[in-house]
C-alpha cells in the first residue's frame, strides 16, 4: 500500500514536471554530487558494516561512478519496490540497485548495459567426485522447492533419467543436507553458494562449477529520457570490465573465481 | 541477560537517530506554533467567510496524509523548482506547515474560549486591541489551549517518523537499519519504543505541571 502511494505520488509529481530543462549528466557534475539508490538489505551487493555504514558491491560501484564523474557519492538507501519511485520522483540520480533489466521496467526507466549478472553455481560435497556441472548426472541432488534452480535441476534429472531430485523447504536445509552427505550436490546462486561456503556453518562442501542457466542480468537505471547519462554509464561499465575493476569487486564481495560474462553470444549489446 | 549482537556503537547510532527526531520535532513545533498563532488569530479576526481561503489551504495540510505531503513536496521542490534543498529542510518545512494547520485551530478555540464580555470590558476600560490580546486573551487562551497543544507536540514527534521518505535518518529509520543488519526486531523495537517514551514522557509531565500550576492562580 505504501509502495503504491509512493508510486502514485511519484507519477503525479512527474506529470506536473514536464520535460527536463537541462541534461542530468550536467546537473550531476554541476551539483558535485551523485545520488545513488542502493538496496542495503541484499548482501553481498548492499548491506551495512558494524558501524552501520553502507558497504557492498553496489556501494563500491556507485563510489567508482562518482569518482569517474569527479563528484561525491551519496548512497540513498531504498528497498526493492522503492527503487524506481525514488528515481522517478527525483530523490536519486541513478539506481545502482541490482535491477534486472526486464522489458516491462524499461517502459518506465532507462537501462544501461548489464553491469553484473547473477549466475548459478553447482556446490558439491567434498567426498563426491565432480569436476564439471555435467557430473551432476546420476547423483542425488536437491534444492529449495519452487525456485528457478530447483525447477531446472528437477528437469535435468528427468531428462537424464538417472539420479534423484529432492526438494527442501529452505536454503539452509539444502546446505545442511549437503554438508551431512545426504545430498551429493545442489545448485544455487553463486552469491549464496560462496556465502555458505565462507560462513563455515556447512563444513565439507565446495563450489564445483557454474550451472549453464541463463543468468539474471542486472543493469544501472536512470530516467528514461536521460540518454546522455545512460550513454556515459554504458561506457563506464565497459571501462570497469576493461580495467579489471569488475573482477576486483567480484573477488572482494562475492568470492574467488571468474565473474559472470556480461556479453550474450550471437546478439549485439 | 540477553544474547544480542547489539553493540555500544549501535546504541550511539540509535541515540543519533533520536537526536534527529528531537531536532526535527523542536524546529517544526516551534515554527509551526508561531505560524499557527498567526493563522489562528487571522482566522478569528477575519471570521469564517474572509478566512475561508486560508482555512482551505490549512485543511489541505490536515487532510492529506503526511507521507504523501512529504514525497510530493520533495519531488516538487527538487525536480520542478530545482531548489536542491536537503531532505531535512523539506521535512522541517512540511512538518512546520502540518503543525501550524493543527495549531491554528487550537489557537482559534483558545481565543473563542475567552468570554466576549470580558474582552468588551477590557476595551471599555480603554485598552487597545493589542493590549486586549496581550493582557486579557493570551493568558486565558493559553490555559485552555495548553493540553491540546501538548497533545499536538507529542503527535508531531511521533509523526516525524515518516520523514524517512525524504532520506532523514531519524529514530525509527535507525531502528529499521539495525533490524535489517542484526535481525533482532523485538529487542530493537522495544529499545526504540523506550527512546520515544523517554522523549515524550518529560514533555507530557511538564505540560501536566504547567496545567496544575496555572489553574491555581
Amino acid at each position: 500500500m505504501k509502495t503504491k502511494a509512493l508510486t502514485i505520488a511519484a507519477v503525479a509529481a512527474v506529470a506536473i514536471t514536464g520535460p527536463a530543462f537541462a541534461d542530468k549528466l550536467d546537473d550531476i557534475i554541476g551539483s558535485g554530487k551523485l545520488r545513488c539508490a542502493v538496496v542495503l538489505d541484499f548482501p553481498p551487493m548492499g548491506s551495512r558494516d558494524a558501524s552501520n555504514n553502507p558497504q557492498g558491491f553496489d556501494v563500491d560501484y556507485c563510489n567508482d561512478l562518482a569518482k569517474a564523474l569527479g563528484v561525491e557519492a551519496e548512497i540513498v538507501e531504498t528497498t526493492f519496490p522503492e527503487r524506481i519511485p525514488a528515481l522517478v520522483s527525483g530523490q536519486v540520480d541513478v539506481g545502482v540497485a541490482s535491477t534486472s533489466d526486464t522489458l516491462e521496467r524499461a517502459k518506465t526507466v532507462g537501462f544501461t548495459i548489464p553491469y553484473y549478472a547473477f549466475e548459478n553455481a553447482v556446490t558439491a560435497n567434498d567426498k563426491v567426485e565432480m569436476a564439471t556441472w555435467e557430473d551432476l548426472k546420476g547423483k542425488t541432488v536437491g534444492a529449495t522447492a519452487g525456485t528457478y534452480e530447483a525447477i531446472w535441476l528437477e528437469g535435468k534429472v528427468k531428462e537424464w533419467g538417472e539420479g534423484e531430485f529432492r526438494p527442501y523447504q529452505n536454503q539452509a536445509d539444502v546446505f545442511l543436507a549437503l554438508s551431512q552427505g545426504q545430498l551429493d550436490a545442489t545448485v544455487s546462486t553463486v552469491e549464496v553458494a560462496e556465502a555458505n561456503v565462507a560462513s563455515g556453518n556447512f563444513p565439507g562442501i565446495k563450489v564445483v562449477d557454474k550451472a549453464p542457466m541463463v543468468p539474471d542480468y542486472v543493469a544501472l537505471i536512470a530516467l528514461r529520457e536521460e540518454q546522455g547519462l545512460i550513454n556515459y554509464m554504458n561506457l563506464f561499465i565497459n571501462q570497469q570490465v576493461r580495467t579489471g575493476r569488475y573482477a576486483e569487486l567480484y573477488k572482494k564481495w562475492v568470492g574467488e573465481g571468474e565473474p559472470a560474462d556480461l556479453t550474450i553470444k550471437g546478439v549485439y549489446r | 541477560m540477553f544474547d544480542t549482537a547489539l553493540t555500544l556503537n549501535d546504541f550511539i547510532f540509535l541515540a543519533k537517530g533520536a537526536g534527529m527526531t528531537i531536532f526535527v520535532t523542536v524546529i517544526s513545533v516551534a515554527l509551526g506554533t508561531v505560524l499557527g498563532i498567526v493563522f489562528g488569530v487571522i482566522r478569528y479576526q477575519l471570521g469564517p467567510v474572509w478566512s475561508a481561503p486560508l482555512m482551505f489551504v490549512l485543511d489541505i495540510f490536515r487532510s492529506i496524509p503526511l507521507l504523501i505531503q512529504l514525497v510530493l513536496a520533495y519531488a516538487f521542490l527538487g525536480t520542478v523548482l530545482r531548489l536542491g534543498l536537503s531532505g531535512l529542510s523539506v521535512a522541517c518545512m512540511v512538518l512546520t506547515l502540518y503543525t501550524s494547520a493543527y495549531c491554528a485551530e487550537i489557537v482559534r478555540g483558545g481565543i473563542e474560549a475567552v468570554p466576549l464580555t470580558l474582552r468588551r470590558a477590557a476595551r471599555s476600560l480603554g485598552m487597545s486591541w493589542g493590549q486586549d490580546m496581550r493582557h486579557i486573551v493570551m493568558p486565558l487562551a493559553t490555559r485552555v489551549a495548553l493540553p491540546s497543544w501538548i497533545g499536538l507536540a507529542l503527535g508531531v514527534m511521533k509523526d516525524s517518523a515518516l520523514v524517512y521518505v525524504v532520506q532523514v535518518t531519524e529514530l525509527l529509520k535507525s531502528t529499521q537499519i539495525l533490524i535489517t543488519r542484526l535481525q533482532e526486531p523485538l529487542l530493537l523495537l522495544t529499545i526504540c519504543g523506550a527512546f520515544y517514551f523517554l522523549i515524550s514522557f518529560p514533555v507530557a509531565r511538564f505540560g501536566g505541571y504547567l496545567e496544575r500550576r496555572w489553574s491555581n492562580d
